[in-house]
């Protein structure tokens, strides 16, 4: 999978070059890629501060720490403790999506996964040093500030709204 | 060093302080799995910040403004989340050409949407969620996600840069 994406990454840049290349010759291609090495070394202090603090947080927090907090919580209290949940929980989406229907299946209300799995999407603290150091301040805490309550909303809507058909959706849900 | 790289230093040196407290090994743990994660990390963070700088350089400013500029309206901020859902990678390839486009001058709606379609409706995602949690839950979240990520990118450009 990740040659996977190098391969593509790859075939990306030389796409990009042979372009900048026919429209501006070997000034407008040596350009681009000197532009780019240049802001990754710009940002490399920033890079390494965030991998640092990334690998911190996922040393703290493991997957059984996170799963354990959420427990059987229903309610509004189990909807924020979800929410706090998803962004503490660590790992890709074939960690966090097993986890979420582990926890429908026993029994948490749609709207505490809704929250889960939005909140895991919206605000995971392990990309928020990564968002700092590629975004920008500005950008990362403008949209921190705007998302905070999209995760409790969403889960309290889901629940409001639909939460009558959770049973349904659960026992519909497949292997 | 600016005002970003300083807090991130100091955030980073708080946090080793505290795991070297803990006395239970986990500053060298967190350090080691930092390491690992930038040297896996690192080919693809060289060829995306490339890609960066191609893009910087060949991304006609009239087009970009025309579909997702601070002018572009709903109809921007519409665009703009339906591309973030597309957007391949993880964080690492993503964020730098968010960067980019927003340097380039496309609006603050938009860009935050586009971040937002990409972490909150990547289709990519889609895919792992329809498969652990069925796709009537997947539509409930996407249906709900969807109207609150168009707010939230309305809300962006009118606070924040004041107007629509």
């Amino acid at each position: 999978m990740r040659d996977r994406t190098t391969l593509i990454l790859l075939g990306v840049v030389l796409a990009l070059a042979g372009l900048a290349w026919n429209q501006g010759g070997s000034e407008l291609a040596g350009a681009g890629l000197l532009h780019g090495l240049w802001t990754l070394l710009r940002l490399s202090p920033l890079l390494v501060a965030a991998f640092v603090i990334a690998g911190l947080i996922q040393v703290f927090l493991t997957q059984e720490t996170v799963s354990r907090w959420l427990g059987a919580e229903s309610g509004w209290r189990g909807i924020l403790l979800a929410c706090a949940s998803g962004s503490l929980v660590p790992g890709g989406p074939f960690i966090y999506y097993p986890i979420a229907a582990t926890l429908f299946r026993a029994g948490a209300s749609l709207g505490v996964v809704v929250a889960f799995v939005s909140a895991k999407n919206l605000w995971p603290l392990v990309r928020l040093p990564l968002e700092f150091a590629l975004l920008g301040p500005r950008l990362t805490l403008i949209r921190l500030a705007l998302t905070l309550f999209a995760p409790p909303l969403l889960g309290f809507l889901a629940q409001g709204l639909l939460g009558h058909l959770g049973d349904q959706i659960r026992e519909r849900m497949g292997p | 060093m600016n005002l970003a790289t300083l807090t991130m230093v100091v955030l980073a040196i708080a946090l080793w302080t505290y795991a070297r407290w803990r006395r239970d090994g986990s500053h060298w743990r967190g350090l080691l799995r930092g390491w690992s994660t930038l040297k896996s990390t690192f080919h693809i963070l060289v060829l995306a910040f490339i890609i960066v700088g191609y893009a910087t350089v060949l991304i006609p400013d009239s087009g970009l403004q025309e579909w997702i500029g601070p002018d572009s309206g709903w109809s921007g901020i519409f665009v703009a989340l339906g591309m973030g859902t597309f957007f391949p990678g993880g964080p690492y390839v993503v964020l730098p050409l968010i960067s980019t486009l927003n340097s380039l001058g496309i609006g603050l709606g938009a860009t935050i949407a586009l971040i937002n379609g990409w972490a909150g409706l990547s289709l990519l995602h889609a895919a792992w969620e329809i498969r652990y949690l069925g796709w009537r839950f997947t539509a409930v979240r996407w249906t709900l996600m969807l109207i609150f990520m168009l707010v939230i990118g309305f809300l962006a450009q009118t606070i924040f840069e004041g107007n629509l």
